[in-house]
């Protein structure tokens, strides 16, 4: 599903966040990147989601070489992709429904439908009775829990989390842990990058380390 | 193509909200975008208030032939025929002296005119020129004032001339305003979004990785664009009708003392329509300039 050929990225100023990497990444695996922090984990997913491009290589997701996507056709390969982030970037000026909803009005789904699914994504994370909320009223786990939500609400097949349990104590984040798990059952492909290795000894699957930008095993 | 209406809907209800929501700062943005309106909007009255003041007067030169009050029939049929087979003169016409006394009873000076023994205007003929040059046209008055039983010939339309070059620039004038105007209104739409661009950073950022498109993420902000234009456009409709009352009194008063039943006019539907769609163009414009150059700062 995921192929990264030779695949460089250097930011300006001369950083090497990734260095020649070549992987893949198939059809419903679960994997996990490791490594310290700026070992290029970050870049790593955004260049997946053609956040950033690659300074050279090659990055495909699904066949389509995402470094080559035009501007106008970046939106339509991320609204198959479910971005979670360490930071979730809610937007505060609406309810925790409406925030769920966000990525369905953008899809262009009939409202009726959307407040469904949405519903459906809000209950899997265990938010179902907060809907009416305001983000600022979550705790740390529950804004995580939402984001979540908002990233699995459309359905895709391909979900990417940055550090999802970066900020949580521990029960928060086993909760979290166990709704990945879930996703994979279902045939979701997810790659997370963590530094939690607790988590990765819980849940197994692969490991991707990356050491300097580099790939060190496990590829 | 539903779910695309209902964001049209959504977006305008948004906007319109945002609006509301920041009273103060809205209405000062429609008061700047009124302002930049009503100047040049109002000018153009002036100048077609003008316009029409001077619609009666002839635009093209013309000479009047008084006819003297004693001349004979012969004398009178005469100039008739020379004035038909004269090369230099285009169209003529024959104005009684009865004919005088009623346009200047029409002109609203009933009042004047009834005090009078008897009809005091002579019969005359107006004509104009084949070619205007002013050269010709004191030639051809001469030559017309020695005609037995012409009285006298007056070439009085420089003025008229003058004062439809007058109008002519002023309304260039107005024109070259209108542009500069619109381009301020433009500016001013494009900094107020700005504004709102800032405070809505963050949802712009998020609804772009995940999958919206630059055209969803800018539908919200045309809509407060235009709708912001509007708001400048009835502002500027309302100074214009205040400006009017204000002129309206001293201008039939100055009206009255020259005996003119001269009213001031206000802008008409058509050209109402035509500032507020032009007003929410620009302003539309200025919110598309703004939020494609945030758009790609974004990259």
């Amino acid at each position: 599903m995921i192929q990264f050929s030779q695949v460089t990225k250097r930011y300006p100023g001369g950083l090497t966040a990734l260095d020649n990497i070549t992987l893949g990444i198939e059809h419903g695996e679960l994997a996990f990147l490791t490594g310290h922090s700026g070992a290029g984990k970050s870049t790593l997913l955004k260049l997946i989601a053609a956040i950033e491009r690659p300074t050279s290589g090659a990055v495909t997701v699904n066949g389509q070489n995402v470094g080559r996507l035009s501007r106008h056709t970046v939106p339509f390969l991320r609204r198959n992709i479910g971005l979670i982030f360490q930071d979730h970037k809610l937007l505060f000026d609406r309810s925790v429904i409406e925030n769920a909803l966000l990525p369905l009005s953008i899809a262009g789904f009939d409202r009726r439908e959307a407040m469904k699914r949405a519903r459906a994504a809000l209950d899997k994370v265990g938010l179902l009775k907060r809907e009416r909320a305001m983000p600022v009223a979550l705790s740390g786990g529950e804004q995580q829990r939402l984001c979540i939500a908002r990233a699995v609400v459309s359905r895709p097949a391909l979900v990417l989390a940055d550090e999802p349990t970066g900020n949580l104590d521990a029960g928060y984040a086993i909760d979290i842990l166990n709704m990945f798990k879930d996703f994979h059952r279902v045939g979701t492909t997810l790659v997370i990058s963590t530094h939690d290795e607790r988590a990765i000894q819980a849940m197994g699957g692969r490991v991707i380390h990356l050491d300097h930008g580099r790939l060190a095993d496990g590829a | 193509m539903r779910s695309w209406l209902a964001h049209h809907v959504s977006s305008f209800a948004d906007a319109s909200r945002r609006l509301l929501r920041t009273p103060f700062a809205s209405g000062f943005t429609a008061l700047a975008i009124g302002v930049a309106i009503a100047l040049p909007a109002s000018m153009y009255l002036a100048i077609s208030n003008l316009n029409r003041l001077a619609g009666d007067l002839p635009a093209q030169p013309e000479i009047s032939l008084f006819i003297a009050e004693n001349a004979t029939q012969g004398e009178r049929d005469a100039i008739k025929q020379k004035l038909g087979a004269h090369p230099a003169i285009g169209r003529h016409h024959f104005i009684s002296s009865e004919a005088a006394l009623e346009r200047l009873k029409a002109k609203g000076l009933a009042d004047i005119t009834a005090g009078l023994e008897k009809n005091p205007l002579p019969d005359a003929w107006v004509l104009t020129l084949q070619q205007a040059s002013p050269g010709a046209m004191e030639t051809l008055r001469r030559e017309l004032a020695g005609l037995p039983g012409v009285e006298s010939a007056h070439a009085d339309s420089a003025w008229a001339e003058r004062l439809q070059a007058m109008l002519t620039l002023g309304r260039q004038i107005v024109l070259l305003l209108s542009a500069l105007f619109g381009l301020a209104l433009v500016a001013i739409a494009s900094n107020a979004i700005r504004a709102q661009i800032l405070a809505r950073r963050e949802e712009i950022e998020v609804s772009r990785l995940i999958g919206a498109t630059d055209r969803y993420i800018r539908r919200p902000f045309l809509y407060f664009g235009a709708l912001q234009g509007a708001t400048g456009a009835l502002a500027a409709l309302g100074i214009l009708v205040l400006l009017g009352l204000a002129m309206d009194g001293p201008v039939s008063r100055l009206a009255t003392l020259y005996g003119s039943p001269f009213r001031l006019a206000s802008l008409g539907a058509a050209e109402g329509v035509a500032v507020l769609g032009l007003a929410t163009l620009s302003s539309w414009l200025g919110a598309w300039l703004a939020v494609s150059r945030t758009l790609r700062k974004f990259g």
